[in-house]
């Protein structure tokens, strides 16, 4: 019986001894170095994903007392995560003095997180998985040591990362206080009463979320640990965590309160408004490109918060949809700053890009696909993440909030235009010469570039994906 | 066969060919995009012996399940209305890759490639049947407009395909917003199940009024036409080609597919309100045209003019009191706005080729650099005054039958309306003709204009065939009018039956 338990969670077993032999690798100093922590990485990866899908399991299985939880949602997600950190660990450069071998122990770290996240049924161990990801994020932030900016990033985010936790920890300490258990099945099968202390812990826990997801008021540390963060940590931060994002606010705003849906969905929405509206008025005046990449998350994050906020089985189907999207098209994007990037020429501003189609027309190409998509025009992936949002919406009936949505996509589209208007249009003397990038960074980052457009031109397989592992009971149709 | 895919993505696998034979190989990236547009052009014509202009359907169906869980359909067809427009696209295409050797280009493989994947993605437009795919054709094709006009346009080319971007897709966007509340009623994306699911007032009105965005920002109506004069000075004269001949049609064919069919009771409600802004854009902006210097913003501005007229014609079939109407009235009005579609777009385009023709040589576009161009280029001089005089609607042109037409409906229905609109006789020849004046005729004031040499076989071949088409509409338009009638009249009877 324990050991049938055990063998559910195998990827996390996987990882945790990959950490273990990284760890040991890198302490022998004749095999010591990045390649070598690269590989076990990915190998750990790949192993993961395989018994990850192997587990896939029909319906939901609680272990070690209700207190995690094993269901198509879990592997969904497990495997999702696995699989994008894979690609950011393809695309990290070992060459780049600043990357030491503790980046690959920091991203598996990180990534055991995650895993955790997605398979808690209490909400301690969802904590538990919520600080083993956060300490790895700061350490990742701050991991360019001599950078200023790096350091300085990494310290705002652990500060205000604190400060969340702790609001969290409080709220879980008041959801104690009311319901006398912290197992998120208990919490959902109490019939209890809207009362002002489940409200204000509710809301606390929000509160952390809506950090982890870098929702306006909540998002000060984005653009700054995204611009202070080398651009290889910077593409596992804007990332993965996000799938640990939406398994945080699914298992408790899902598993556990549905019953008092009709409090949090006001919360999400406004949140979603105002990142949308905030965070993509801001990007406007954003030269830099890791800031505007910053800012352009938090207004997506506003899209994917405004399908959570339906709370139909539709709208969690095209919020699960929009952050697989939206992490492909940031990992792209992220991944090709850091191709172009080079000791002599540094991708930091916008116009760093000036004239990119002369020098390089297939990365500039591989640029224009990421900055539609982001848009939302198809034929690219990010058309249909849009298109769920807004089908979800009008289902509700939410019809004057997708009207915002899109017209704050409008606005969006002008910055992102901008980068594709300093590619394609402005000429420069000083453009992007030699890129010092290796070949499986280069092909890593036009394999997912591709995929975007293999995505707009498919959306089935991801659609039915999200429908499949989206199989709450407690949702409605 | 899958004859009408195959015209959609020809050109836009070879236009991958192209950029993957990149600079080095410009030559033979010249000569495929000009033999697939060629073949493509074949092919439309080819579509036209099996077409059946008497069948009251959709013909050349293909459908094909695209995304089951929501319905979507890969689901092509055409009809009368939708046959020309194509033939237009095709005939369009070969003639702008065909003269834009002459004026050499930075890029010049990137440049061929916009036009066939815009090429592809315009019939893919004219082609849907299902209101997603209509709507990712509609929206992809500002990916390579905006590429066309911000590489190879002008000096303040940046702004205007920004402007050209954000007013269209802010526009469009409400459109999307409307397929998809029309999905829920009818459980799929089918254009012709929109046609038959009734929806009652406010519904419509909300409808409509999405639909109104998206299509009268591209045609483009008073007042939401600004970008147009911006995006057709600086583009590229292929650019402005394809910009004025089909894209602006696509906003007239959205009303025709989705507006009128889809929210009847609506439109008659609008009605006065379309013909109002309609007549404005006739008189107001004719006007406008006539204090233009630059000559590229004046054949934009007259667009938007004649434009004005096949909104008229559609929308005039509602009358202004509630007098009954006969049908072939309306059917008459109907088909005077879609001959005025295709003959602005015949003629619009040649009016820009002839720009392009001069700007090579002078790199000017204000009038008041030429004069007496006629000394120097006499059979392009020639050419030139003939489309003069058919966008000032000539009879023996297929300008006068147009706007003909649509005037002679028209004033069976309202006469006001009719008298209106009849003053772009008067307005239209003063900013046509003076033109011509200033530019072809007159002293040579320039230097540089004495220096133009003749245009060359390729810059006329485009020209004459055009001429000749324009001819041929003027005193024949039979064989088109023939085309388009029973899917006019299908249209018609529909628009009659409200949803309500």
């Amino acid at each position: 019986m324990m050991l049938e338990q055990i063998k559910l969670l195998m990827p996390e077993i996987i990882i945790a001894t990959g950490i273990c032999t990284m760890v040991l690798s890198s302490s022998i100093k004749i095999i010591s170095s990045k390649l070598i922590s690269q590989i076990i990485a990915a190998v750990t990866l790949m192993a993961a994903t395989a018994s990850a899908i192997f587990l896939l399991p029909s319906e939901s299985q609680y272990l070690f007392d209700y207190q995690v939880i094993i269901d198509p949602l879990t592997s969904g997600l497990r495997i999702s995560s696995y699989v994008i950190v894979l690609i950011v660990i393809f695309g990290t450069d070992v060459n780049e003095k600043i990357n030491q071998n503790e980046l690959f122990l920091i991203e598996l770290f990180a990534t055991l997180g995650i895993s955790i996240i997605c398979s808690a049924a209490n909400l301690l161990i969802i904590y538990l998985g919520l600080e083993i990801l956060a300490l790895s994020l700061y350490t990742l932030v701050a991991s360019n040591k001599h950078s200023i900016e790096s350091t300085e990033a990494g310290m705002k985010f652990f500060i205000l990362g604190a400060i969340a936790s702790a609001v969290f920890l409080y709220g879980i300490s008041l959801i104690y206080g009311t319901y006398g258990t912290l197992n998120i099945h208990e919490i959902n099968s109490i019939d209890s009463t809207n009362t002002l202390e489940t409200q204000i812990a509710l809301g606390f826990l929000l509160c952390g979320i809506a950090f982890k997801f870098g929702a306006i008021p909540f998002h000060t540390w984005v653009p700054d640990a995204y611009q202070g963060a080398s651009t290889s940590a910077a593409l596992f931060l804007s990332t993965a965590p996000k799938i640990a994002a939406f398994a945080l606010l699914y298992r408790i705003l899902i598993d556990g309160f549905m019953a008092i849906s009709e409090t949090w969905t006001i919360m999400i929405q406004v949140l979603g408004i105002l990142s949308l509206i905030l965070g993509n008025l801001i990007a406007i005046s954003q030269t830099n490109m890791k800031r505007l990449l910053g800012y352009s998350a938090i207004g997506h994050v506003g899209f994917i918060f405004l399908g959570i906020s339906t709370g139909t089985k539709n709208g969690l189907e095209s919020s699960l949809f929009y952050v697989l999207i939206y992490v492909l098209m940031m990992i792209t994007a992220f991944m090709s700053l850091e191709v172009l990037s080079s000791k002599k020429h540094k991708v930091e501003l916008i116009s760093d890009l000036k004239g990119l189609n002369n020098s390089h027309p297939w990365f500039a190409l591989i640029m224009l696909f990421v900055m539609f998509s982001m848009i939302g025009i198809p034929p690219f992936a990010g058309f249909f993440a849009k298109w769920s949002i807004l089908t979800s919406l009008i289902d509700a009936n939410m019809i004057y909030t997708a009207i915002i949505a899109i017209v704050m996509s409008v606005v969006a589209a002008f910055y992102y235009l901008r980068v594709v208007w300093y590619i394609y249009f402005e000429k420069t003397e000083l453009s992007i010469s030699q890129i010092g990038s290796s070949s499986l960074q280069q092909i890593t980052v036009s394999c997912v570039g591709l995929f975007l457009l293999f995505l707009g031109l498919m959306p089935k397989p991801l659609l039915d994906f999200c429908t499949k592992i989206i199989s709450s009971k407690l949702l409605i149709d | 066969m899958n004859i009408l895919s195959t015209i959609i993505f020809l050109p836009i696998i070879a236009a991958l060919f192209i950029i993957l034979l990149g600079r080095t190989k410009v030559r033979s990236g010249y000569n495929l995009a000009l033999l697939v547009s060629f073949v493509v052009f074949a092919l439309s014509l080819y579509i036209g012996i099996g077409f059946d202009p008497g069948l009251n359907q959709f013909q050349f169906i293909e459908q094909v399940n695209w995304i089951s869980s929501f319905n979507i359909q890969y689901h092509l067809g055409i009809d009368g209305i939708s046959y020309p427009l194509i033939l237009l696209t095709t005939l369009l295409t070969p003639l702008v890759i065909l003269t834009s050797k002459t004026s050499p280009k930075d890029k010049y493989h990137q440049y061929l490639a916009s036009f066939l994947i815009l090429e592809g993605l315009m019939i893919g437009v004219f082609t849907s049947l299902d209101g997603l795919l209509f709507y990712i054709f509609w929206e992809s094709m500002l990916i390579p407009m905006f590429i066309i006009i911000g590489i190879w346009g002008g000096n303040n080319r940046v702004y205007a395909t920004v402007k050209f971007f954000l007013y269209t897709f802010l526009g469009s966007i409400f459109l999307l917003i409307a397929i998809i509340y029309l999905y829920f009623q009818t459980g799929g994306y089918a254009i012709t199940d929109f046609h038959t699911i009734p929806l009652t007032m406010n519904e419509q009105v909300f409808i409509f009024l999405a639909f109104f965005l998206a299509f009268a920002v591209k045609i483009p109506m008073w007042p939401v036409h600004t970008w147009l004069p911006d995006a057709h000075v600086e583009a590229p004269t292929g650019g402005s080609v394809i910009l004025a001949a089909v894209l602006l049609k696509m906003g007239a064919y959205g009303f025709l597919r989705f507006s009128l069919p889809i929210t009847p009771d609506a439109s008659a409600y609008f009605s006065p309100f379309i013909l109002v802004l309609s007549l404005i854009a006739i008189v107001y902006i004719g006007l406008v045209a006539i204090a233009q210097m630059d000559m590229k913003k004046l054949i934009a501005y007259s667009s938007i003019a004649h434009m004005g007229f096949v909104t008229i014609g559609m929308f005039v079939i509602f009358g202004l009191d509630n007098s009954l109407i006969h049908t072939e009235i309306k059917s008459l009005a109907m088909t005077g706005a879609i001959v005025q579609m295709i003959s602005h777009g015949l003629i619009s385009a040649a009016l820009f080729l002839c720009i392009g023709v001069m700007y090579d040589r002078l790199h000017t576009r204000q009038i008041s650099d030429y004069g007496g161009v006629i000394n120097s280029m006499p059979k392009f001089a020639a050419l030139m005054v003939f489309f003069g005089l058919a966008n000032a609607a000539l009879p023996g042109t297929s300008g006068f039958v147009g706007e003909f037409i649509v005037i002679l409906a028209s004033f069976q229905i309202n006469p006001w309306v009719a008298v209106f609109a009849a003053t772009t006789l008067i307005i239209g020849a003063v900013y046509t003709l003076w033109l011509i004046k200033r530019v072809i005729y007159g002293q040579t004031s320039n230097q540089k204009v004495e220096g133009m040499t003749e245009m060359t076989t390729i810059e006329a071949i485009p020209l004459v065939i055009l001429a000749l088409l324009v001819l041929l509409l003027g005193f024949w338009p039979a064989p088109l009018i023939e085309i388009m009638s029973t899917s006019v009249e299908n249209l018609v009877n529909h628009i009659a039956h409200s949803k309500l």
